[in-house]
């Protein structure tokens, strides 16, 4: 049998679409095609441009400003090692630019080559992807560099005509962060139990109530529970309650059909074991009362990896869902305003 | 003094040990320094009129993880509730405004990160403006040196000044029993390490910490029943600068703090303690400039944030040590500071003040 697991790697990742509203749309429009743009508001040049003037709340407006592709370095540092989240792979420069004809600095890369090469005061200019690439985000520029001619950039400082519709309104983002959690005592009993065949729960010395699976504390009370006050609790229990989902399509949603996860109050708990599977009855025809017992996975085929801090309770793929025993049903009604 | 029925005092705070790695969960945290601090004050947890708790779920990695850390209030019968995603100072600051309403008498808030289930290098890149600065996974220590070195530039500190701080606080953290980084160091081997995000080295980053605080809050008179000496909140305030950095006037001050302080009526007198919440090193220098403190004024006796740095925690903790300076050592007057997002662009600061 296979050890509980003590660590969890969770990748949280979702794609993301952006409005962009119309200032940003102006501007990713414009970084499309090759030229970066701020907004004159409050006597400056505010570059990129933001919808407000940040001293005085008020619409920035649409006085579009041609700016860099030069600019000149105001503050930076250094990453002498790049995380995935970083869009060069070599250790790099992070830096305010304030792009000629702009009077508030950008924050972006700058790819220098080496820590030694940066300083306040150096003129760089931004390196630009293929412009078949380019999809109006901050990272259309690749990086800024040394530039090869310090003298002032061409057409920086003169307005900026913006089309009458922008091109570009959407913006794709990414989210991609890693978690690595480690399981708690209470996860730990509760993942063994399970790989033994067993159901457990907590029974509080302070209430008497059971709840299944332990959760480390009764939440009623407020106070701890441990191992001290695990009890066995039997596989068997009657549908307390249950919701019908019908599954929209998103990013890792495997579900095409409406599916029920039901709560089941086991025989003698005081808490339910929630999002449980029903095996085997139709979705048209469940209902509070059924009685049900538990269906575990044959032995060989358990695994615990999916039993983490957040599962509470959840049986993983160790369970592998409930089946009706046959018995009458219970008045539903007996199931009424339960909290848990 | 006789308290109006409009003052709040703070009359109980706990905090769990700050820990590298817990293997304990957020709720389990919750549970363990709320049951401390009710029974601190020696009251029942029905006598608490509000709970109110800080966390984030991008720290937890779980969506509505504050839901579950309900668990560890015992909501039976049910309880009225809140939660902020911020520190848990900005919890206390609603538990205070909700006593200010004058219908109950008690509030708890609580604060609570477990840090460690994520890395502070690309975390808290979802944090910044997502157009102009995530694309580019522009990260926290990231921005902090670019305020760093803006601050050398400018002429008002140096490297070696970042050390010191480092050095006082971690000698100042000795005396503290809920210190995770604590010793005797010299700003010479500090400033032999390696460059994390130049300027700054691993020590002018803040640790990372899994760990969770609570305070009571009373309102008027009920204070005393539950604290000898309670920690008036004498003033309270919380303001914001833009998001982005680059539009502020000048990074190497802070406005917000400023303006803060002032309106909390920082100084209105001696203030014996302060207990500031800077991330990095130099920010405390940044700050201890933009509130106004002198040389009269003791600047983190726990060691501050660098001593233990659990994101959401870390704050609420500056309010408690600030109090326990008026209810168990017997101080006048403290200051307590916290900040979030990038380079110090919110700023809380709260007067407390003990019977004269």
């Amino acid at each position: 049998m296979a050890d509980t697991v003590q660590e969890f790697v969770f990748n949280l990742t979702f794609p993301f679409s952006r409005t962009l509203g119309s200032t940003l749309s102006t501007f990713s429009s414009a970084l499309a095609q090759g030229q970066i743009i701020g907004v004159r508001t409050g006597g400056r040049v505010i570059a990129p441009p933001l919808e407000y003037d940040p001293d005085t709340a008020a619409d920035s407006g649409t006085d579009w400003v041609c700016v860099g592709p030069k600019g000149t370095v105001s503050s930076w540092t250094w990453v002498p090692e790049p995380t995935n989240l970083h869009p060069l792979d070599h250790a790099f420069g992070f830096a305010f630019i304030t792009l000629d004809g702009a009077d508030t600095p950008m924050i972006h890369v700058v790819d220098a080559g080496s820590e030694s090469a940066m300083s306040a005061g150096m003129r760089v200019e931004a390196r630009f992807k293929d412009p078949a690439d380019c999809v109006g985000r901050i990272d259309d520029i690749i990086a800024f560099v040394p530039a090869s001619d310090p003298s002032p950039s061409e057409g920086a400082g003169e307005p900026f005509e913006a089309p009458a519709e922008n091109e570009i309104t959407e913006m794709d983002a990414f989210c991609d962060l890693q978690y690595v959690d480690n399981a708690s005592p209470t996860t730990l009993m509760w993942a063994k139990a399970l790989m033994e065949g067993r159901l457990i729960g907590q029974k509080c010395p302070q209430c008497a109530r059971t709840i299944v699976g332990p959760r480390g504390m009764c939440s009623v009370c407020a106070i701890e529970l441990d191992e001290s006050h695990i009890v066995e609790v039997p596989g068997r229990g009657v549908v307390s309650n249950f919701t019908v989902v019908t599954p929209t399509p998103y990013p890792g949603q495997t579900e095409t059909e409406p599916f029920a996860r039901c709560s089941i109050l086991l025989d003698g708990a005081d808490a339910v074991i929630a999002q449980q599977e029903i095996l085997e009855v139709p979705v048209s025809e469940l209902r509070v009362g059924i009685h049900v017992e538990v269906v575990w996975a044959p032995e060989n085929e358990r695994s615990a990896a999916d039993i983490d801090n957040r599962s509470r309770g959840s049986g993983g793929d160790i369970i592998v869902g409930w089946r009706t025993t046959g018995e009458p049903d219970e008045p539903a009604d007996r199931y009424l305003d339960r909290m848990m | 003094m006789a308290p109006s029925e409009n003052d709040i005092a703070i009359v109980g705070f706990a905090q769990l040990p700050p820990e590298r790695r817990t293997n304990l969960t957020e709720s389990d945290l919750v549970l363990r320094s709320t049951r401390e601090v009710i029974a601190q004050v020696g009251i029942d947890k029905s006598e608490i009129g509000f709970t109110v708790s800080g966390s984030c779920d991008y720290l937890s990695g779980q969506g509505f993880s504050f839901v579950q850390n309900t668990d560890a209030y015992g909501m039976v019968p049910a309880i009225n509730e809140s939660h902020v995603e911020m520190d848990g100072a900005w919890a206390m600051y609603e538990a205070y405004v909700r006593l200010l309403q004058g219908d109950i008498d008690i509030a708890m808030a609580v604060g609570v990160g477990k840090n460690s289930n994520s890395d502070p290098s690309t975390l808290f890149t979802v944090e910044f403006d997502p157009y102009y600065l995530t694309p580019l996974g522009t990260d926290t220590w990231t921005l902090a040196a670019l305020q760093a070195r803006a601050l050398i530039d400018s002429g008002k500190a140096t490297e070696r000044d970042f050390a010191e701080v480092v050095v006082r606080n971690r000698a100042n953290a000795k005396s503290n029993p809920f210190a995770q980084v604590k010793g005797d160091y010299s700003v010479d081997e500090l400033l032999a390490a390696d460059y994390v995000r130049n300027p700054l080295r691993r020590h002018d980053l803040p640790p990372t910490t899994d760990q969770a605080a609570a305070v009571i809050l009373a309102r008027g008179k009920r204070a005393y029943d539950l604290c000898e000496r309670p920690a008036w909140i004498t003033g309270i305030d919380h303001r914001i600068e833009a998001h982005l950095p680059t539009v502020r006037k000048d990074i190497t001050t802070s406005v917000s703090t400023r303006l803060a302080a002032e309106a909390a009526g920082a100084g209105k007198g001696p203030i014996d303690v302060a207990e500031i919440h800077a991330p990095f090193s130099f920010q405390e220098l940044i700050l201890r400039e933009s509130l106004g403190l002198d040389g009269s004024t003791e600047v983190n006796p726990s060691g501050g944030a660098l001593a233990a740095h659990s994101v959401m925690t870390v704050g609420l903790i500056r309010v408690g040590e600030a109090a326990n300076q008026i209810i168990k050592n017997g101080k006048n007057r403290a200051l307590a500071h916290t900040t979030s997002g990038p380079c110090l662009q919110q700023n809380l600061v709260c007067v407390l003040e003990g019977d004269q």
